[in-house]
């Protein structure tokens, strides 16, 4: 399957999107992109969303049709990140899993919180510096349950299958061995990425603990039938989410005709960010 | 023409420290290759030096001095002041013929501060350094390193008034090299910084890191991890003036070219005077490779 990207507008404005192709043809990252890119070897999909060491908080949008990915925003203003010290903005390729949803209507039994109404986040630690929209195949290995503002938001750490490393990694415990140092710091970046903008500390579940491979592969099957029931529409609440695909013919949402609705590609350069989103900010205690 | 030339820098120098006029900077060749070259532009549009050219200014009584930016914070490519080229142009580094760029040390991202030079000033290597404590080293023949740990990105050529705060001195190769902390003068927290204990108090774990980043940044290359003087303390902002004075002295002792008989590999001091212009070339960068971009974890 070959995906490529269609950009409408600059990034950094609040006209950006970026839709996701397949062989040419606008689709869904949410619903039409599968899961599961290779099920036999089990590896999947992961949609990229922000590309390491950069701070703009892009999305796939949940609320317009065929969900692009655009810059999340608050208050009308577009959201930025802020650098917590020693990290320079994300610091990993981030971005989600195809055909997953955090459903907001259940509590996990574990975590006992309810889902945050995403897509599952993924955390691809690769050496190579991912793009927007980017679809990556990936191998899961592990997953870290990070508890913000109440709900659960799981993120998967996963390596892209074409790295170097990722013959050697298989599981969690791998992760420490070649990149030692990543996990503390991925439990650090979640806890106190908010705190610049004047938000507690995020908590983790599993006293921070990142879980294996298997617990979650798990989560993401139960995430992926979530899903299954949200586009099938056996929810009793889909929590504004813009169901329509062009690939599920079976779907009551699937649209012969969204794919043609969508703007011809019309990318711009680049906006600039304001200064003020280079600055670190150092929490004391934090390290 | 001697006295002509010295003359025109007088005349020069005044207007700058009137702040009538400021510098700008010319650039030629292809940002990322062996060919980028970026010269100091004279507020007269004449090309200087910006080791000999730009006025140290130093000011004992606000612990102030001029800094010219060679490198971004969170950027890799390893730009520097020439010492080889007349008029001592901003290149960047090469090595076996390629250029370089330092690797990303995990949790680290390129530079953690805005590197750069301190106008004239030189750690001489013709000789033992003066300085207490460091009296069995030679310095490294680059003018004095510092490391800008204000909250905005300097750019190349920015030439800007820095307080300074403290030093560290780094040992890299049995040489002796400095890396003197200062902030912007412009940065809203330059009040409240006075030391490195204030550093240290403000932006918690920057000179530690900044200690760790020297040790380890060769170490991806193959290289073993660098030393430091004063078993890595940091000296403070008042040692720290005394140490630029020294190399400041230094300098008047390269600029008087005496010294080039005997050593003939220290810096070229072909400096501003001689009426000569360029044009910008505004050429577009060339890529930069994707190895720069990997992480480098280093056991510890």
């Amino acid at each position: 399957m070959v995906y490529t990207t269609r950009q409408i507008g600059a990034k950094n404005t609040l006209d950006y999107r970026v839709f996701i192709e397949q062989d040419g043809k606008p689709v869904s990252p949410f619903h039409d992109i599968p899961l599961y890119a290779d099920e036999e070897n089990q590896i999947l999909n992961m949609v990229v969303e922000i590309p390491r060491w950069t701070n703009a908080k892009l999305e796939i949008t949940k609320e317009e049709a065929l969900n692009p990915i655009i810059q999340d925003t608050k208050k009308g203003k577009l959201r930025f990140v802020r650098n917590c010290f020693p990290h320079h903005g994300y610091i990993h390729n981030y971005g989600a899993f195809p055909q997953t949803w955090e459903d907001p209507n259940e509590a996990h039994p574990e975590t006992k919180a309810v889902g945050d109404n995403d897509p599952v986040d993924v955390l691809e630690i690769g050496e190579t510096i991912a793009y927007t929209g980017q679809v990556k195949q990936v191998k899961v290995l592990g997953v870290m349950a990070l508890l913000d503002e109440g709900e659960t938001d799981w993120k998967v750490i996963a390596i892209d299958i074409n790295d170097p490393l990722a013959p050697k990694l298989n599981d969690i415990e791998d992760v420490e061995k070649y990149f030692p140092g990543l996990l503390r710091a991925t439990n650090e970046w979640f806890r106190i990425y908010k705190i610049p903008d004047g938000k507690p500390e995020n908590q983790f579940a599993f006293s921070g603990e990142a879980k294996n491979r298997k617990y979650a592969m798990d989560i993401i099957k139960e995430t992926h039938e979530s899903w299954k029931k949200l586009i099938s529409g056996n929810v009793p609440d889909t929590k504004g989410i813009d169901l329509v695909n062009t690939t599920l013919s079976n779907t009551a949402s699937f649209s012969a005709t969204a794919a043609a609705a969508v703007p011809a590609a019309a990318p711009l350069a680049d906006a600039p960010i304001d200064k003020s989103i280079d600055k670190w900010f150092f929490i004391s205690g934090s390290a | 023409m001697i006295r002509n030339t010295a003359l025109r820098r007088l005349i020069q120098s005044k207007d700058i420290l009137a702040g009538k006029k400021a510098f700008s900077s010319v650039t030629l060749g292809t940002k990322y290759t062996a060919d980028f070259r970026q010269y100091l532009k004279l507020p007269n549009g004449e090309i200087g030096s910006y080791f000999h050219d730009i006025p140290i200014e130093l000011n004992e009584t606000d612990c102030t001095v001029q800094m010219v930016t060679e490198v971004s914070r969170w950027s890799n490519g390893k730009f520097e002041i020439s010492k080889e080229l007349d008029f001592n142009p901003i290149v960047q580094d090469v090595k076996n013929e390629n250029v370089r760029f330092v690797h990303n040390i995990f949790p680290y991202h390129g530079y953690i501060h805005n590197y750069g030079a301190l106008p004239q000033t030189w750690e001489n290597p013709t000789k033992f350094s003066a300085i207490p404590g460091t009296e069995t080293l030679k310095g490294d023949n680059d003018p004095l390193d510092c490391c800008e740990i204000g909250s905005r990105i300097q750019n190349i050529g920015d030439i800007s008034t820095v307080k300074v705060l403290g030093s560290l001195g780094l040992i890299d190769d049995g040489e002796l090299d400095w890396k003197v902390i200062v902030i912007n003068v412009k940065d809203p927290m330059a009040q409240k910084l006075n030391d490195f204990k204030d550093v240290d108090k403000n932006f918690p774990g920057l000179l530690e890191a900044t200690r760790e980043w020297f040790r380890a940044y060769k170490v991806p290359a193959g290289k073993p991890e660098n030393s430091f003087a004063f078993d890595g303390h940091y000296k403070n902002a008042e040692e720290t003036i005394q140490i630029i004075k020294e190399c400041h002295k230094e300098w008047e002792s390269l600029i008087s070219g005496n010294l080039h008989k005997l050593h003939p590999d220290i810096p070229v001091i072909k400096r501003a005077g001689l009426g000569v212009t360029l044009e910008s070339e505004n050429k577009t960068p060339n890529e930069i490779p994707n190895y720069v971009y990997k992480w480098h974890y280093i056991n510890k």
